[in-house]
């Protein structure tokens, strides 16, 4: 008995030795030792000054030391308590790996693991690195004396917004939910949107201190592989401190940094985000940000409301029309007012050039300068509403009717005529779906005033000629913005010019190689010769 | 190739209707007038023929040296010195032409509409504007002529309904009265708007699809053929035989229209809406004159060029003419024999001696092999 002691120490001796070495090599290379305080005390180093996270030490059955590492607020303590400490502190019978002569081995794992802690989502963790990423992602880390692995145990939870109904997209016909703050729930509303499995999503991480997960959602066999690889070298070149929405990506990977025009598409909404993934294009997700990405996007499809799709197609065709026609409202009718009061009063039929020209009386300015500061300071009546605090707004909204109203025509400083002009082209540029494209316009409104104010009609059209040279010229992510209206696509024109119905919407844009999206003969074929319902009630349509 | 981008026939063909008729439909009704009076509308038919010759040189040409354009291709056909010399005579008559349709642009706005603007202030604004177009490449030329055109086509027809009720259809009366004589003098002058088509030299070897290149330059030539033809019948059925005594006929007529004491004097858009016109109009003549002498000079990039070309083309637009009355007269009288003798006259002497070197050169091969 004694020998074996001895020749047992000897071997222990040795192992030591052997482990010390294997921990020294270990530890340079960054993976955790097999000794708790070591890998503790390398934790504890990282974690200095941060009182948010908790150490908390205790022994498995009695014997066995162990340490379970949090964050407070980010891991759920209660289910924590309930499924990890409390099994394992009161575990009486503490397996061994394989014989009782091995038990400076350390406890038995897979036992723990297979019978002891009821957490559903646990992975192993070798390195400090990984463990850190653990630990600041909410998952608590279980680490255990004589054991070269962590566990990761799946039990985040912090406090998050509940979902609720997108305030920018908001719809009167169509799904409700929204994306939230968190990326999990955002995935998990795509997934239960698209069931298949082709619906991909690869994560990676942007922001060197932030470290934010970033999510490139696309539908396998839809979207083209070269656009794919473009959407990930465009991500991948980002190289920051941190990102803290997904404005920053899209500043990071737009095609023309100075264009005034968005070049990618924000939303909050899950089903815009399917439909343009089934259209074959990618999602951007980012964790913190109820907006998502969606490149490449058209012109067009930034004038396109969720709700398009959703009403009857004659409809969605109407309001279309109606919002092409209150986009130019909102880009050219101060301009046009101010040309044509400016220019070419002829134009005015004369019963309305005479009411103007009363109206105009008193007025000391030109209609250019007339128009300058009533547009800025309807700009920033609306920006001032857009910040202020809801008890204030409505202050602002009352003294803002005044300003931009009654008082200002009496006041003698605007004409009544000019007041219209701007709520008009106010109106209509909120009927642009996309806030972002909506601003681009209204930003342009400003130039062409002044355009239209030097050269009449002329300087309008001369500002328009250079918009469109612009906008021919760019492209989102390879795509041309103008299309499909220039280069001509005609598949695509019954997205375009009208909203065909969606058993005729047969084909995707040509973003895609796959594209079908339909099969043949969808329009809907009542036949009532042969409908036996129809022959009971005796009606024949 | 210093071009890289690729338009479409379709594309090609737009843009050249568009270069066509910007400046044709405000000019031709009255010139036409002077000589075929009330067969004006036959005329346009007439001189479409040098267009179809045009057009077809052209792609025969091209069909030659596919990957070159007229610049590049003169050279392999004459030999290094003629051949640039041809290039040089090209570019200084594009240099003339873009001046001339700049220097008509100016006098009609400043005559119409900004008269106290100064003339060179209104045709530096456009030279502006189009080298912006320019600089940005064929590709994004072809797309804006895609976004132009169908708006400049649903311009002339709500045009023509308006002017119904204002139009004679006694005016026309009686067709052919002296034969075809008439009409066909009256087509003497228009036919040099048709010779411009030979501006596609330039860009058929940019055009994605090739074989439908030669069918969308002949629909090019109809469309304008057709579209002068309605022009001009509407103005002489609203203006009778006042039209020759218009500068701008088109323009006077549009003046007729009235609807409901409300639409009237609309005028000043349909002006607007002919600036889009005219400024594609010269943003292709403009490229393919900035394209060809970076070509003409084997500089790598046309871009640099763009600027400097710019303010020569100001320059020769302000030289073409002292005033608007020589400008017509020139337009009037010579200007029909210039254009026609080198954008047809030169390229068909190339072709012949083209297609004569190419058979020289089959039958010396044939020679050699037996």
């Amino acid at each position: 008995m004694f020998f074996l002691k001895k020749v047992k120490k000897k071997v222990k001796k040795q192992q030591e030795q052997n482990q010390k070495q294997q921990n020294q090599n270990q530890q340079q290379q960054g993976f955790l030792s097999n000794n708790l305080d070591q890998n503790l005390q390398e934790l504890q180093n990282i974690y200095q000054n941060c009182m948010d996270v908790v150490f908390r030490q205790f022994q498995i059955g009695g014997k066995t030391k162990a340490a379970l590492i949090y964050i407070d607020g980010l891991a759920n303590i209660e289910e924590t308590d309930a499924s990890v400490l409390a099994p394992l502190m009161k575990e009486s019978d503490v397996r061994v790996n394989g014989e009782q002569q091995s038990i400076d081995m350390g406890i038995d794992v897979n036992h723990i693991l297979e019978q002891k802690l009821t957490v559903s989502k646990i992975k192993k963790v070798r390195t400090i690195t990984e463990c850190i990423e653990y630990i600041s992602g909410g998952s608590p880390v279980l680490l255990i004396d004589k054991q070269i692995e962590g566990f990761a145990l799946g039990l985040s939870k912090w406090e998050k917004r509940s979902i609720e109904e997108p305030v920018g997209e908001s719809v009167i016909r169509g799904p409700r939910e929204g994306f939230t703050e968190s990326l999990g729930t955002n995935l998990a509303l795509l997934r239960r949107k698209m069931r298949s499995p082709q619906l991909k999503m690869k994560s990676m991480k942007i922001g060197e201190y932030t470290q934010t997960e970033v999510v490139i959602s696309y539908i396998e066999g839809i979207a083209e592989q070269t656009l794919l690889q473009e959407v990930e070298t465009r991500l991948n070149r980002i190289k920051v401190d941190g990102i803290l929405e997904t404005s920053y990506i899209e500043e990071y990977i737009e095609d023309n940094p100075y264009s005034p025009f968005p070049q990618v598409l924000n939303t909050e909404r899950p089903d815009v985000v399917v439909a343009s993934l089934l259209e074959g294009r990618v999602a951007i997700l980012q964790d913190g940000t109820p907006f998502a990405l969606i490149v490449p996007v058209s012109f067009y499809s930034l004038l396109q409301s969720t709700e398009d799709y959703y009403q009857r197609s004659l409809i969605s065709t109407v309001t279309r029309w109606l919002r092409y026609l209150f986009l130019l409202i909102s880009l050219l009718l101060p301009s046009l007012y101010v040309a044509i009061l400016t220019f070419h009063q002829e134009m005015i039929p004369t019963t309305l050039l005479v009411t103007i020209a009363a109206s105009r009386e008193l007025v000391p300015f030109p209609a250019l300068v007339e128009a300058l500061i009533m547009e800025i300071v309807f700009e920033a009546l609306r920006e001032a509403g857009v910040r202020l605090p809801k008890q204030a707004g409505a202050a602002v909204s009352i003294v803002g009717a005044l300003v931009i109203g009654q008082a200002a025509v009496q006041a003698g400083i605007v004409s009544a005529p000019l007041i219209m002009v701007v709520s008009l082209t106010g109106i209509a540029s909120f009927t642009i779906p996309r806030y972002t494209a909506g601003i681009a316009l209204r930003m342009l409104r400003f130039p062409m005033i002044l355009l239209a104010g030097t050269l009449g009609l002329l300087g309008i059209m001369l500002g328009l000629l250079m918009i469109l040279t612009h906008m021919a010229a760019l492209r989102s992510f390879g795509v041309p913005y103008l299309s499909p209206l220039a280069p001509m696509q005609g598949r695509e024109m019954k997205d375009v010019l009208v909203r065909a119905p969606w058993w005729k919407l047969n084909t995707r844009p040509s973003l895609t190689d796959n594209i079908q999206r339909q099969g043949p003969n969808q329009k809907p074929n009542p036949d009532y010769g042969n409908d036996k319902t129809s022959k009971g009630k005796g009606g024949s349509l | 190739m210093i071009e890289k981008g690729k338009i479409s026939a379709t594309q090609m063909g737009i843009m050249m209707y568009l270069t066509i008729i910007a400046t044709a439909i405000l000019l031709v009704p009255a010139i036409t007038a002077r000589q075929a009076k009330q067969d004006m509308w036959l005329s346009p038919f007439w001189a479409s023929f040098i267009g179809f010759l045009t057009v077809y040189i052209a792609v025969q040409l091209h069909q030659l040296y596919p990957q070159k354009n007229l610049i590049e291709y003169s050279e392999d056909i004459l030999g290094k010195f003629l051949g640039k010399a041809v290039g040089l005579i090209f570019l200084f008559f594009y240099l003339h032409v873009s001046g001339i349709i700049i220097r008509e642009y100016g006098e009609f706005i400043v005559g119409s509409f900004l008269l106290h603007t100064p003339l060179v202030f209104v045709m530096g604004t456009i030279i502006l504007v189009c080298s912006f177009a320019v600089r940005c490449g064929l590709e994004v030329i072809g797309r804006l002529a895609e976004m132009i055109v169908p708006v400049v086509i649903i311009m002339i027809l709500i045009l023509l309904i308006l002017l119904i009720p204002d139009m004679e259809v006694a005016n026309m009366f009686p067709i052919m009265e002296k034969g075809m004589m008439p009409s066909l003098k009256g087509a003497v002058i228009p036919q040099g708007w048709f010779t411009e088509f030979f501006l596609i030299a330039f860009l058929l070897p940019y055009v994605a699809d090739r074989n439908k290149a030669k069918k969308w330059g002949m629909i090019s030539v109809v469309a304008v053929m057709l579209t002068l033809s309605f022009v001009n019948i509407a103005v002489l059925f609203v203006l009778g035989e006042l039209t020759a005594g218009f500068i701008y006929p088109a323009m006077s007529a549009v003046r007729y229209i009235s609807i409901a004491g409300f639409l009237e004097h609309i005028e000043a858009i349909v002006a607007a809406l002919w600036v889009a016109g005219v400024f594609l109009k010269i943003a292709v003549f403009y490229y393919a004159l900035v394209l060809g002498t970076a070509q003409w000079l084997n500089l790598s990039d046309y871009r640099p060029i763009i600027f400097p070309v710019g303010f020569l083309l100001l320059l020769f637009s302000i030289w073409s003419a002292s005033n608007l009355m020589e400008l017509t007269h020139f337009l009037g009288s010579s200007s029909p024999f210039y254009r026609i003798s080198i954008q047809m006259g030169i390229p068909l002497i190339l072709l012949f001696i083209a297609k004569w070197r190419k058979r020289a050169s089959n039958s010396n091969q044939g020679k050699y092999q037996g």
